[in-house]
């Protein structure tokens, strides 16, 4: 309810000032299939999503937004070490959720200068979060120079099973059930602080030249694990257990180049990521976007990324604990994936009167993806992760008025 | 001492040359044409490349530095 009454002012807010102040309002809506196949733990989501901008006198931009996650699958709810005897993926747990978001959000622009701010509000059964962000934009040198910052806060809140504070974290037992969430005498909640910082330079050197290096800094403390998950640990299976505190650090930079004789560009990023968790990743992603008739444009891509594991993963952790900390999270353990996609936009070209039908600008957009997990250090008792397949299909549109 | 001033200095020198780099680099209004271009415009596809980074968030350890929106194309 409290979801809908906010998306509901924010809409009306929107389309209130649009009509007073001659505003340029644009509609956008997409909708992604994710889908993670193979051996009994097939995971699906569905993501529909739809914001409304309005832009006044290209001053004031007032903003709103709704996305939905609806999820479904299997997951293992005790993570058992290689030489494990039960069979795990089978007698994996069924599972859906529901999670809603909606962001409103405000922006004030000069000639050469923007401010934004924004609130999000998050909303499923077992998790709450309300996030801040602030940022700021300002171009410089004939507008060839771009630098930007912003601040994020994150309020979050995430349901666990009540336990004596006084347990020892290998006697923790997991969340059986989302049931009772926020408001049963059984169940607590759990927070976690989420601080956010970005910083971004954007640069054309030439007429077919640009870079854009971008820095974020993130400090989470609170509670970071999924209380529905246990690792098997010996004797008994315990709640995994995670560090309070976790500093992210990640510097990527992108390049784009045009192509004039092709009328396409070459569009390359590379990012290195570390956190206090000892992980440490490089991505690199190489893409070529072709614009092959007026407003219609197709780009192709290939992305590449690989990481090591955090300080307290084990794929067994009878034989070879990691201190005080575990893990049953197979994104915290040594992985890479491999993504190749491709995606087709159309942006309907104008008639004489600078109009698409009844609409100043539409677009469309539909997208796909395969994407290749390879967990190379990561089991569920004595088998390899078999879900290691996603693909990714998004439908979109966008109509200015 | 004196090697520890002189590498500080160095170290001046140099990033007041890297922050003036852009400064010297300046592509004219009327030259913008394909930098004006969507392909060339960073963040261009907002929405639609957003989901995608959310699926891959929740399936990878690493988080951030993905770019941000803008660049200005500073066409007229």
């Amino acid at each position: 309810m409290q979801l809908t009454r906010l998306l509901l002012w924010a809409w009306l807010g929107v389309a209130a000032l649009g009509s007073v102040a001659e505003a340029q309002v644009t509609v956008g809506s997409t909708t992604s299939f994710y889908r993670e196949s193979g051996g009994g733990l097939e995971s699906t989501a569905i993501t529909p999503s739809l914001q409304i901008r309005g832009d006044i006198q290209d001053v004031v931009t007032l903003r709103a937004g709704w996305e939905a996650d609806i999820v479904s699958g299997a997951s293992v709810a005790v993570v058992d070490a290689p030489g494990g005897e039960v069979d795990a993926v089978t007698s994996a747990t069924k599972w859906n959720d529901f999670r809603n978001t909606a962001t409103a959000g405000i922006g004030v622009a000069s000639e050469f200068a923007r401010l934004d701010a924004s609130y999000t509000y998050g909303h499923e059964s077992d998790y709450r979060s309300h996030g801040f962000q602030l940022s700021a934009q300002a171009e410089l040198f004939d507008r060839n120079t771009t630098l930007s910052i912003s601040y994020g806060r994150g309020f979050d809140k995430v349901c666990n099973l009540r336990q004596p504070t006084a347990l020892e974290a290998v006697d923790r037992q997991r969340l059986p059930t989302s049931d009772g969430c926020f408001g049963g005498e059984d169940r607590e909640s759990l927070d976690l602080a989420i601080h956010t910082f970005q910083g971004g330079w954007t640069q054309a050197w030439a007429p077919i030249l640009a870079t854009q290096l971008t820095l974020t800094a993130q400090v989470l403390h609170g509670y970071q694990g999924n209380p529905y998950r246990a690792v098997w640990l010996g004797r008994a299976a315990a709640q995994e257990h995670h560090p309070e505190h976790r500093a992210r650090y990640a510097g990527g930079l992108g390049v784009r180049l045009w192509l004039a004789p092709l009328r396409g560009a070459l569009q390359l990023f590379g990012r290195l990521y570390r956190d206090t968790w000892n992980i440490r990743s490089v991505t690199a992603e190489l893409a070529y976007d072709q614009t092959v008739a007026e407003g219609l444009r197709v780009r192709v891509r290939g992305r590449y990324y690989n990481q090591t594991g955090a300080h307290f993963y084990s794929d067994d952790y009878t034989r070879f604990p990691r201190g005080q900390y575990f893990t049953g999270d197979r994104e915290l353990s040594p992985m890479s994936s491999w993504l190749v996609g491709g995606r087709l936009e159309y942006d309907i070209p104008a008639n004489d009167e600078g109009s698409v039908g009844p609409f100043a600008r539409f677009v469309l957009a539909a997208k796909f993806d395969w994407i290749k997990y390879d967990f190379r250090a990561f089991h569920y008792g004595q088998v390899s992760v078999p879900n290691n397949t996603g693909i990714l299909a998004t439908l979109g549109l966008e109509a200015g008025f | 001492m004196v090697s520890r001033s002189s590498s500080e200095l160095k170290a001046l020198l140099l990033t007041l040359a890297v922050a003036a780099t852009p400064a010297c680099s300046t592509v004219r209004p009327e030259d913008k044409e394909f930098l004006a271009h969507p392909a060339m415009t960073f963040g261009s596809e907002g929405d639609r490349e957003g989901q995608e980074e959310h699926v891959l968030q929740n399936r990878e350890a690493s988080f951030g530095a993905g770019g941000v929106s803008g660049g200005g194309c500073g066409c007229n």
